[in-house]
């Protein structure tokens, strides 16, 4: 099995991917198409990739550094949280098939995410493993799934 | 004005207790603005983003985006609205940010659809600087202001 840190890295690859595709399509005023890669990146992030860092990975850590209150996953919570807002006004935008404004939050949303995956990938990812009473087995076959699903 | 870790705190604005002040004018708008230890996660901001006036958002929904080298993040409205006014200074020079978040460095003025529940999501008084302090604290932050 891939060590857990690898398969959360390789997601973050895999959704900046899917990003960059919708991005692309709006430069091409592809519109549905854009919107159908932004479902696809939305949908592996938001129910996919969070939903198992928020349910099983920061709670594995925060119980490894003592405490729920911890500075990093407070963070990256909080992260999330601000995240999920701008991906529903990215859909607005393309929607409303309006370049700028989805060019703008394009550019938010990926200084947002090179922050976040750079912090979670160095001071979250090496330490799952040990953290994790399966080594992270169970929480890395979720995403392995999720990815499967999105491919099939 | 309280302070905490080097943070200022306006005790008579209201905070949505993350990022955000708000301040009711006499004409009913809402001045919107970011927090001293809001600007000091953020770092030097180099580019902000204010919605255009005229635009209708709602509840949660961004009105600008700060950008540093560092951070990005987004500035939320606690209520629906529509953008009478922005502080155009920002757009050119966002640093302001950092050296006067509270006054000079505002970021919109905005019209409440419903200004008697305009500001049922934020707090204010030694609620909101308490749960202030609990962020600060949360987030390490000690507050550092820019001079120019």
């Amino acid at each position: 099995m891939t060590p857990i840190d690898q398969i959360m890295q390789q997601d973050h690859e895999r959704l900046d991917q899917l990003l960059e595709q919708s991005a692309q399509a709006v430069g091409k005023d592809a519109w549905q198409e854009a919107a159908q890669f932004l479902e696809a990146f939305r949908h592996g992030i938001v129910d996919g990739h969070m939903v198992v860092e928020e349910s099983t990975l920061f709670p594995a850590f925060e119980l490894q550094e003592g405490g729920e209150d911890h500075p990093l996953t407070a963070l990256l919570r909080k992260g999330h949280q601000d995240l999920r807002v701008f991906f529903e006004e990215m859909a607005e935008a393309i929607a409303d098939q309006d370049a700028e404004t989805f060019d703008d939050l394009l550019s938010t949303v990926q200084t947002i995410l090179k922050q976040h995956d750079a912090k979670e990938e160095t001071e979250l990812y090496p330490y799952l493993a040990s953290a994790l009473a399966d080594q992270g087995e169970a929480a890395g076959k979720r995403i392995l799934d999720f990815e499967a699903e999105a491919t099939s | 004005m309280s302070e905490y870790n080097g943070c200022e705190l306006p005790e008579d604005l209201f905070y949505d207790l993350d990022y955000v002040w708000v301040r009711p004018e006499e004409d009913g708008t809402l001045t919107i603005g970011v927090t001293d230890p809001a600007q000091t996660m953020s770092g030097r901001l180099q580019k902000a983003r204010i919605k255009k006036i005229g635009t209708h958002l709602e509840a949660g929904r961004h009105v600008a985006t700060l950008e540093s080298g560092k951070w990005a993040g987004g500035v939320p409205v606690p209520f629906a609205g529509e953008v009478i006014a922005r502080n155009e200074q920002l757009l050119e020079d966002p640093h302001l940010i950092n050296i006067d978040p509270y006054k000079d460095a505002w970021i919109a003025r905005v019209k409440p659809d419903d200004p008697q529940h305009a500001l049922d999501n934020v707090k204010t008084g030694s609620e909101a600087i308490e749960a202030l302090e609990a962020w600060i604290k949360r987030y390490g932050v000690q507050c550092m202001r820019c001079s120019e």
